[in-house]
C-alpha cells in the first residue's frame, strides 16, 4: 500500500497547513460570499451607495427598475432610489440585529452556566423562567414589550434580546450538565479552585462550539423577528432605511409599483438562507455528531 | 399517567400565573393607568385623577388589583378598549373565531403538503423532484411571512384575480351557512398558507427523513421481496409507521399557528386577534393588548398541553421523563 505523501515514516501526521484546512472543511462559499457582500454593503454604504437614500426626487417617483440609468432598482412613491435604501437597509440590520444578539448571548451563557453549575433549586428557578419565555412564540412577548416601552428602535432590540436569550440558556445548560460531573471539573474542585474559576476555565471552553453553531442557527430567526417588528410599523420610524419597512410601504402600491416590496423581501431571504446554509456547514464541521442523514 | 397529566397540568396553571402577573405587572411598571386615561387638556386636575383612580378601582394595593385582575381575567372581562369603547370580551368573542379558522385551516395544509411532498421526496430520492421538494422547504424556512404574503397577493388576487386579497368575506363567527363555505374557503387559502409555509417546510423534512429510515428497514424490505406492488409498500407499510412523529409535531405545530398568526392577519386584513393585537399595541390600548395576550397565551399553553398528554398516551417514554 502507497503511504500517504503526508504521512512520515512513524506514522505521525504532521500539522496540516491552514490552506489544507480550509480544503478540507468544505467551505460553503456561496453562503459566505453572501454575507461579505451585505457585511461590505453595510459597513461602506454611504460610499457606494448611488444616492443619499433619503433624498427625494419628485419628477422621478414610481420609476420601475432598469428604466433609466440612475435608479438601478426604481423609485418609489417620493422618489426615494430603492438601491440606496437597500443598501443603508443592510447596514440598519446590522445595527440592530447584531447589538441585541450580543446581549442575548451574554444573558443566556451567564444563566446557562450559572443554572448548569448550581442546580438544585437555583437552576430549577431560573430554568422555570427560561422554559416560560421559551414557551410562547417570541413575536407575542416582542409585542408585549413594545406595548409597555413603546415603539423605536431601542425597544425592538430589547424585545429582541429578551425573547432570544432563553434558547441559549437552555442550551448551554444542558451541554453545561453533560460536562459538570466530568474527572477535570471534579479534580479542580477537590484541588479547591474557586466556583467563578471552574466555570470561567473549565466549563466555559467546553461550551464555546455549541454557542456558536447556535448563534449562527439563530441569527436568521432574528433577521425574520427584526424584520416583521419592522413591517408591523413598531420599530424604525417610516421612511428609514430598514427592509422591513421598506416591503410594509411596498404594500400600498401593490398594483403600480411591485418593485418597492419585491427586492427588500427577496433579500431578507436571501441573506437569511445564508445564515441557514452557514449555520447548517458549521454544525457539521464542529461537531459530526449532530450531521444529519440526507 | 394520572401522575404525568396532575404534572404537566399543574405546570401548565404556574405558566399562565406567571403570563398574567407578567401581562398586569408591566401595566404597573410603565406608568398609571388612571394618569393615562385622562384627557389631555384635563392632565393636571387632580379631583378628576382621583376620581378616575377610585373608578377604576387603581387606589386599592397592588395586590388586591392583580386578584381582581385574575378573577376577572377568568371571565374574559378585561374592561373595555379605550378606542372601540365597547367592552374588550365581545371584540375577543367575535376575533376568537377567525383566529381559530386560520390555525386549523394553516395545519390541515401542513400537513396535507407537508406529509404527501416528503413521501415522495423520500421515495425518489434525489431525483429532480426531491431536489425541488428540498429548494421549496429551504425558501419555506428563510423567506419573511410578511413578504411571501404580499407577492402572493400581487399574483394571485391582483394579476391574476384568483383568489380575494384580504378579510373573511361575509363571513361571521364560528360557523357558515352552506352557501358562504366556497367564499369561506377562498378567503382562506391565502393565509392560510402563508401561515402555514414554514411549518410545511419543517413537516415536508421531518416526513422525508422518517420515511428514509423506514424504508431502510427489514419489515418494508420483506415485503417489497414478498411481491407487493410500491404503492403499497410505501403507503400501506412504510408511511403508517414513519409518520407517527409526524404528525404529533403537525399538532404541536397547532400551538404556535394560533400565535403565529400576528403577522398574516395584518397583511390580510383577517380579523383575528392577532390582528386585534397589533390595533392594540399601536393605540396604546391596554385593555385591548391584554384581552389579546392573555387570551392567546391561554390559547398557546392548553394546546401545548393537550398535544403533551396526547404524547404521552403514544410514547410511553415521555411519561417517565
Amino acid at each position: 500500500m502507497a503511504a500517504d505523501s503526508t504521512t512520515t515514516l512513524l506514522g505521525v501526521r504532521p500539522p496540516l497547513s491552514l490552506r489544507q484546512r480550509l480544503r478540507d472543511a468544505r467551505l460553503p462559499w456561496i453562503p459566505l460570499a453572501v454575507l461579505a457582500l451585505i457585511l461590505f454593503c453595510a459597513i461602506f454604504a454611504n460610499l457606494i451607495a448611488p444616492h443619499d437614500p433619503r433624498d427625494n426626487d419628485v419628477v422621478n417617483k414610481l420609476q420601475p427598475p432598469f428604466s433609466d440609468g440612475s435608479h438601478v432598482l426604481g423609485t418609489d412613491r417620493l422618489g426615494k432610489d430603492m438601491l440606496s435604501r437597500l443598501i443603508f437597509g443592510a447596514r440598519t440590520m446590522l445595527q440592530v440585529t447584531a447589538p441585541s444578539i450580543v446581549v442575548a448571548i451574554l444573558a443566556g451563557t451567564v444563566v446557562g452556566l450559572v443554572s448548569g453549575y448550581s442546580g438544585r433549586w437555583v437552576d430549577s428557578f431560573l430554568m422555570r423562567i427560561t422554559d416560560a419565555v421559551l414557551g410562547f412564540p417570541s413575536i407575542l412577548v416582542a409585542l408585549l414589550i413594545v406595548t409597555y416601552l413603546g415603539t423605536g428602535v431601542w425597544n425592538v432590540m430589547i424585545a429582541i434580546a429578551a425573547t432570544q436569550w432563553a434558547r441559549f440558556a437552555r442550551m448551554i445548560r444542558g451541554e453545561v450538565l453533560s460536562v459538570r460531573d466530568r474527572d477535570f471539573v471534579i479534580l479542580a474542585q477537590i484541588y479547591g479552585v474557586s466556583s467563578g474559576m471552574i466555570v470561567w476555565r473549565h466549563l466555559f471552553p467546553n461550551v464555546i462550539n455549541t454557542l456558536m453553531v447556535l448563534t449562527s442557527v439563530s441569527v436568521g430567526q432574528v433577521i425574520l423577528l427584526e424584520a416583521s417588528l419592522s413591517f408591523l410599523g413598531l420599530g424604525l420610524a417610516p421612511g428609514d432605511p430598514a427592509w422591513g419597512i421598506l416591503v410594509a410601504e411596498g404594500r400600498e402600491f401593490l398594483t403600480q409599483a411591485w418593485w418597492i416590496a419585491l427586492f427588500p423581501g427577496l433579500i431578507i431571504t436571501i441573506v437569511v438562507m445564508a445564515f441557514n446554509f452557514f449555520g447548517d456547514w458549521l454544525r457539521d464541521y464542529l461537531d459530526p455528531r449532530l450531521r444529519r442523514s440526507g | 399517567m394520572t401522575r404525568y397529566i396532575a404534572r404537566r397540568l399543574l405546570e401548565g396553571i404556574v405558566t399562565l400565573i406567571a403570563l398574567s402577573f407578567v401581562v398586569f405587572g408591566s401595566v404597573h411598571l410603565t406608568g398609571d393607568p388612571a394618569r393615562f386615561l385622562l384627557p389631555i387638556s384635563n392632565d393636571h386636575d387632580e379631583a378628576v385623577y382621583e376620581a378616575q383612580k377610585k373608578a377604576y378601582g387603581l387606589d386599592k394595593p397592588f395586590i388586591v388589583q392583580y386578584g381582581n385582575f385574575l378573577v376577572k381575567a377568568v371571565r374574559l372581562d378585561f374592561g373595555n378598549s379605550f378606542t372601540a369603547r365597547r367592552p374588550v370580551r365581545d371584540i375577543l368573542l367575535e376575533r376568537i373565531p377567525a383566529t381559530v379558522h386560520l390555525a386549523l385551516a394553516g395545519m390541515i395544509l401542513a400537513i396535507g403538503i407537508g406529509v404527501p411532498l416528503g413521501i415522495i421526496s423520500a421515495v425518489k430520492r434525489d431525483t429532480i423532484l426531491d431536489k425541488v421538494c428540498k429548494a421549496f422547504a429551504i425558501f419555506g424556512m428563510a423567506a419573511p411571512q410578511f413578504w411571501v404574503a404580499i407577492m402572493l397577493i400581487i399574483l394571485l388576487a391582483g394579476y391574476w384575480g384568483w383568489l380575494p386579497a384580504f378579510g373573511r368575506g361575509d363571513m361571521t363567527g364560528w360557523f357558515p351557512e352552506w352557501s358562504q363555505i366556497p367564499d369561506m374557503i377562498a378567503h382562506l387559502i391565502l393565509p392560510a398558507f402563508v401561515l402555514a409555509l414554514a411549518v410545511i417546510a419543517a413537516i415536508m423534512r421531518l416526513a422525508r427523513s422518517a420515511m428514509l429510515e423506514v424504508l431502510d428497514t427489514d419489515y418494508v424490505k420483506f415485503a417489497q421481496v414478498k411481491g407487493l406492488g410500491d404503492r403499497m409498500v410505501i403507503w400501506k407499510h412504510a408511511a403508517r409507521n414513519a409518520l407517527i412523529p409526524v404528525i404529533t409535531f403537525g399538532g404541536i405545530s397547532l400551538a404556535g399557528l394560533l400565535n403565529g398568526s400576528v403577522v398574516v392577519e395584518v397583511v390580510f386584513a383577517w380579523p383575528g386577534v392577532g390582528l386585534m393585537l397589533l390595533e392594540g399595541v399601536l393605540s396604546n390600548n391596554f385593555p385591548q393588548v391584554e384581552g389579546a395576550i392573555m387570551v392567546s397565551g391561554a390559547a398557546y399553553i392548553l394546546t401545548a398541553l393537550v398535544v403533551d398528554i396526547l404524547y404521552g398516551y403514544t410514547d410511553p417514554r415521555v411519561r417517565l421523563n
